[in-house]
């Protein structure tokens, strides 16, 4: 595919880029501003950060949304290997009707899988908190791990399991010292894509926690009607936080194969 | 290797009760009317014969629907080419780009959304510009993800073949890169017109409360007016609608496929 | 015949790399040209080159005299069949093959017409509307050669196209081909590093190596006088010796001199002989050029395949002490521990390393359960001059056992005539590491650190041969022989008479079988 690239299509990519990337400098532009307008920079301060770390809803909703990821990447990653691992040995019936079911929350609009959660829980008359969100979170992430993990484990040569049991592992030693290995890069995309659904999800979250309980979006959500630059402070730091995640991601490596390529050619 | 099979059990047990059981609660209710007792549940289609007799309901829809399809085709016009010129560049230069348009998905799509009400909020133009402006930036980048997955991994010999077989860029490209490409924007589709037809609180937060949409209604019902079984039923025709259009979408697909000559 | 392509020095380079130098190749019409190599020759870049989706560093292809460099490959009168078919996944059979002559516009009923000559000319009728993708490999092997010849190229250009079949449908292939190529009569240009495939289709054959052409020739020509060792080895089956040209149609090798038919080399100059093993006859001893024993036999189906020893390779005898086992209990911590004494080379001294030394002296400690054990204190004091020296290995329970390092001057024989050197110690064994040994030769030559080399170069030469006169499931303590050597000259035979292992035979072949080739620069 490889061609030479015309001066209007770099154009075109250029006003692709700066439309996304618009916002996101100007959120964090404005989280500077010594006002409270969100029209005229009127000069630089640090004063919304300041009173966003004293906001003390805010650090809730942080510590909230922090620890649901946390505990739903965990919890679904654990069993979403599980269960791939299962369902690459089980009937082909049984594969396809895990496979429909898990369909549900992914083709489903949010706010439907949502409903769906808020009406069992109060139907079975459980109080609803931190701890059914988890459940929500956990419920929609598993399939999502499920369908990272699932190619990885098809494109796996049948025979590994067996040659691990016939040299002598138990079949727990030959899942964990054979199998899992193999599959782990798709174990990782997995639990990124949880941490990622449930860090950023708003429509479950509030169909499904209590009172007092706020992840950040459902705080945005609630407290974007009124001007409040405190909200232009604490994107500002998702930004930050995002970009230097995804940059260690991408140039980590980069550095270790550079450095890998160094030591080859000093060993020549 | 059978024993691992086992180890689907648990999760057999789980997506019973937290994926399935939702779904029919939510089937009980809409076809319910108040009381949410399994023990008394009376079968009815009041719901849905309210829904499509009022005079407001059904336009709601229509708005939505039309939302959605006019986002998705300018997330196509606009999001193709863009993957297009992309999957062009040089194998590191797509890599940046790439990752360049994942990172604003990675942020929280209320604090994306929000970043734009600064920017129109003192713009004077029509609420329902500013929400086409928020979904286009929401769903955009999803869309030139999967059509540039599409695009780099057509086999680079097939291009090849085409020249060979006498076709020039431009009847390689309708002829060969295109229909192999469907298959992203199928996905493209999917993964935008979904959301959109659901999606409430971008139109709430940059519409200015006058753009109502269907998501807007169920959330009404649910959470100010209270009335689940209607609520339900609501949410029951958006996904029938939403399931109906994907699997036409991915029939229209195959279609195009078998079709692409002459 | 025409002249259709000519190919002249061309060059082509990546990133600083040669990949051809120059070459320079004229193709007639209705020629069936084989390229034929291993991969990384270059023979597919000249493809590449020829068909235009590569433009060549230096040098030009013309065609029908003219240069088609400024013709883009979608303009050229060249189709190719690829290596991994590259049909189009979204167009069925038909589509697939109408593809080019849609492109170029051709009109509906026309376009009709060839595509279904093709398709019974490829033996695919009723696949008309099959999905590609779905089909094996013969099967779109066809389609791709019905959607190049479809637009009725002036050349066929086919990339390593049969090597992902398997043997069976590969031959049948070839047969296809052939017959395909003679009914619709253009040049085809077949890439290829299967030399039976060359052989069985070709015209011609075009010989490549690292970017260059080494020899061009019908495929009774490579086969009979191939021009170098490289050429011969590419095709067929055969035995080459070094040798000297003593004068006109006499060449000498192994201190023998035979007749040949070969001329036109320097006095003495040093030569490669070729023998193809169905040349040579077995005779009975002493009634044919040379004498020689058979070291085995293989039955290949229609012959037997002979190697014969004519001449032996270097050796060398070392003494085997077996001792009686030498096991150290320690009573007190349920552990045993075991080692040999060993002879070493004085040069390895200085280089001796803790685990080389538990690892020659095979030493080992285990407890009651039998269990390995670490041997966590090894202490020697060895100089590099020879002598004998103690040395002990401790376990953490304090169990010892002692041995001698005896360090001794290497014990080289050269032998001049094969240009070879072989050194070997001897070296101290129990009857029960014997008896335990899973591959005994190779356990051999490691515990008497037996090593052969080239005089020449210095390059390591293998150990051949291992012979014993021992019975390793009965053996007691006392010394043994063992000796060790060298390739000597072996010369294979194909016959369709039985011959015994060990058998000792004459080997009687006429002049005229002998081709002389001269050394590769």
């Amino acid at each position: 595919m490889e061609q030479k690239t015309k001066q209007y299509e770099k154009i075109f990519l250029f006003l692709v880029f700066a439309f996304f990337y618009l916002p996101i400098i100007y959120v964090v532009i404005f989280s500077f501003n010594s006002s409270k307008s969100l029209t005229t920079f009127t000069g630089f301060s640090l004063e919304w950060y300041r009173k966003m770390f004293k906001t003390r809803t805010i650090m809730e909703s942080i510590w909230y949304t922090t620890s649901c990821a946390v505990i739903a990447t965990v919890v679904s990653t654990i069993v979403g290997t599980v269960t791939a691992i299962g369902l690459s040995k089980s009937r082909k019936a049984l594969r396809e009707a895990i496979n429909q079911v898990n369909n549900l929350p992914m083709l489903n609009p949010d706010i439907v899988t949502a409903i769906g959660f808020m009406l069992l829980f109060t139907s079975l008359r459980i109080k609803t908190g931190f701890t059914t969100m988890v459940m929500a979170h956990i419920a929609f992430c598993i399939p999502y791990v499920i369908l990272s993990i699932m190619p990885k484990l098809r494109t796996l040569d049948p025979n590994l399991a067996e040659a691990a049991l016939d040299l002598g592992c138990t079949p727990l030693q030959a899942l964990w010292k054979v199998i899992i290995p193999q599959i782990k890069p798709g174990i990782i995309s997995g639990a990124l894509i949880a941490f990622s659904m449930s860090f950023d999800d708003f429509v479950i979250s509030m169909f499904t926690t209590g009172p007092g309980v706020n992840n950040i979006s459902i705080y945005v959500y609630a407290n974007v009607k009124r001007v409040n630059p405190t909200i232009n402070a604490l994107s500002a730091i998702i930004v930050y936080v995002i970009t230097i995640v995804l940059v260690i991601i991408n140039v980590v490596p980069m550095i270790k194969e550079r450095k890998k390529k160094k030591n080859e050619l000093q060993n020549i | 290797m059978k024993s691992f099979s086992k180890m689907v059990y648990p999760y057999v047990i789980w997506a019973m009760a937290m994926i399935v059981a939702p779904m029919l609660m939510l089937v009980l209710y809409a076809f319910t009317v108040k009381g949410n007792s399994v023990l008394t549940f009376q079968f009815t289609i009041d719901n849905f014969i309210r829904f499509f007799s009022d005079p407001v309901f059904p336009g709601v829809l229509w708005r939505s629907l039309k939302l959605a399809v006019i986002t998705t085709v300018i997330c196509i016009a606009v999001g193709y080419p863009s993957a297009y010129i992309i999957a062009k560049l040089k194998p590191n230069s797509q890599a940046l780009m790439i990752l360049l348009i994942t990172l604003p998905t990675w942020i929280n799509m209320l604090v994306r959304t929000y970043a734009w009400r600064g920017i129109l909020g003192h713009l004077s133009m029509s609420g329902e510009l500013k929400v086409y402006i928020g979904m286009l930036y929401n769903f955009l980048p999803f869309m030139i993800l999967q059509i540039y997955t599409a695009l780099s991994k057509i086999d680079p010999n097939l291009i090849v073949a085409a020249h060979d077989l006498g076709a020039n860029n431009r009847e390689t490209f309708r002829r060969v890169i295109l229909p192999l490409s469907l298959p992203g924007v199928v996905s493209g589709i999917t993964l935008v017109f979904l959301p959109a037809v659901s999606s409430f609180f971008i139109p709430k937060l940059l519409g200015g409360g006058q753009y109502v949409l269907i998501g807007n209604l169920i959330e009404d019902y649910f959470i100010s007016t209270g009335d689940w079984n209607f609520g339900s039923a609501i949410s029951l025709i958006m996904a029938i609608i939403i399931l109906a259009s994907m699997y036409f979408t991915r029939k229209l697909d195959r279609k195009v496929g078998e079709q692409e000559d002459d | 015949m025409k002249k259709l392509i000519e190919v002249k020095n061309v060059v082509k380079t990546f990133d600083n790399t040669v990949v051809l130098k120059g070459i320079s190749l004229d193709i007639y019409e209705n020629e069936f040209v084989t390229l034929l190599g291993p991969s990384g020759c270059g023979k597919t870049t000249l493809l590449r080159i020829i068909a235009g989706f590569l433009d060549a560093t230096e040098g030009q292809v013309m065609m029908d005299g003219e240069d088609i460099a400024k013709i883009p490959a979608y303009k050229r009168d060249v189709n190719t069949v690829f290596q991994h078919y590259a049909l189009f996944p979204h167009l069925d059979v038909y589509d697939n093959i109408a593809f080019g002559l849609k492109i170029k516009k051709q009109a509906k009923d026309i376009i009709d017409q060839k595509v279904m000559r093709m398709i019974s000319l490829v033996g695919l009728e009723g696949f008309e509307h099959r999905d590609v993708t779905s089909m094996s490999g013969g099967q779109q092997q066809r389609v791709a050669i019905a959607r190049a010849l479809v637009n009725e190229p002036r050349v066929l250009l086919l990339d390593e196209s049969l090597s992902a079949l398997d043997k069976n449908l590969r031959k049948e292939m070839q047969l296809e081909l052939k017959e395909i190529q003679r009914e619709v009569g253009i040049t085809f240009i077949f890439v290829t590093h299967d030399q039976e495939e060359a052989l069985t289709m070709s015209d011609k054959i075009v010989i490549m190596r690292d970017g260059e052409i080494e020899q061009i020739g019908t495929p009774v020509q490579v086969y009979n006088e191939p021009i170098n060792e490289y050429c011969a080895r590419f095709i067929g089956d055969s035995n080459i010796i070094d040798g000297t040209m003593v004068r006109d149609r006499l060449v000498r090798f192994d201190d023998v001199d035979y007749e040949c038919v070969d001329y036109g080399f320097d006095k003495d100059e040093a030569v490669d002989i070729m023998i193809r093993p169905e040349d040579i006859d077995i005779v009975p001893r002493n009634r044919g050029l040379l004498n020689g024993e058979v070291k085995s036999v293989l039955f290949k189906g229609v012959h037997y395949e002979v190697i014969a020893e004519t001449a032996s390779g270097t050796s060398k005898t070392v003494t085997m002490h077996i001792t009686k086992n030498q096991d150290v209990s320690n009573e007190e911590a349920g552990e045993k521990i075991s080692a040999s004494s060993f002879y070493m080379d004085l040069e390895d001294v200085a280089s001796l390393t803790d685990s080389e030394v538990i690892a020659r002296a095979n030493a080992q400690a285990w407890n009651k359960d039998d269990e390995f054990v670490s041997l966590t204190k090894v202490q020697y004091d060895v100089k590099p001059e020879v002598g004998t020296y103690p040395c002990s290995f401790t376990t953490d329970a304090g169990t010892t056992i002692r041995i001698n390092i005896n360090v001794v001057q290497p014990q080289v024989i050269e032998d001049e005539s094969n240009e070879e050197g072989i050194q070997a110690f001897d070296f101290y064994k129990t009857a029960d590491e014997i008896k335990e040994s899973v591959a005994l030769d190779t356990d051999l030559i490691r515990w008497a650190d037996a090593y052969a080399w080239n005089i020449e170069d210095n390059s390591r030469v293998e150990i051949w041969d291992v012979k014993y006169d021992f019975d390793d499931e009965n053996i007691t303590e006392g010394d043994y022989q063992v000796t060790f050597s060298t390739q000597g000259r072996e010369i294979k035979i194909e016959t369709t008479d039985r011959i015994e292992e060990g058998q000792k035979i004459g080997l009687k072949w006429s002049p005229e079988d002998i081709h002389v080739m001269r050394k590769m620069g």
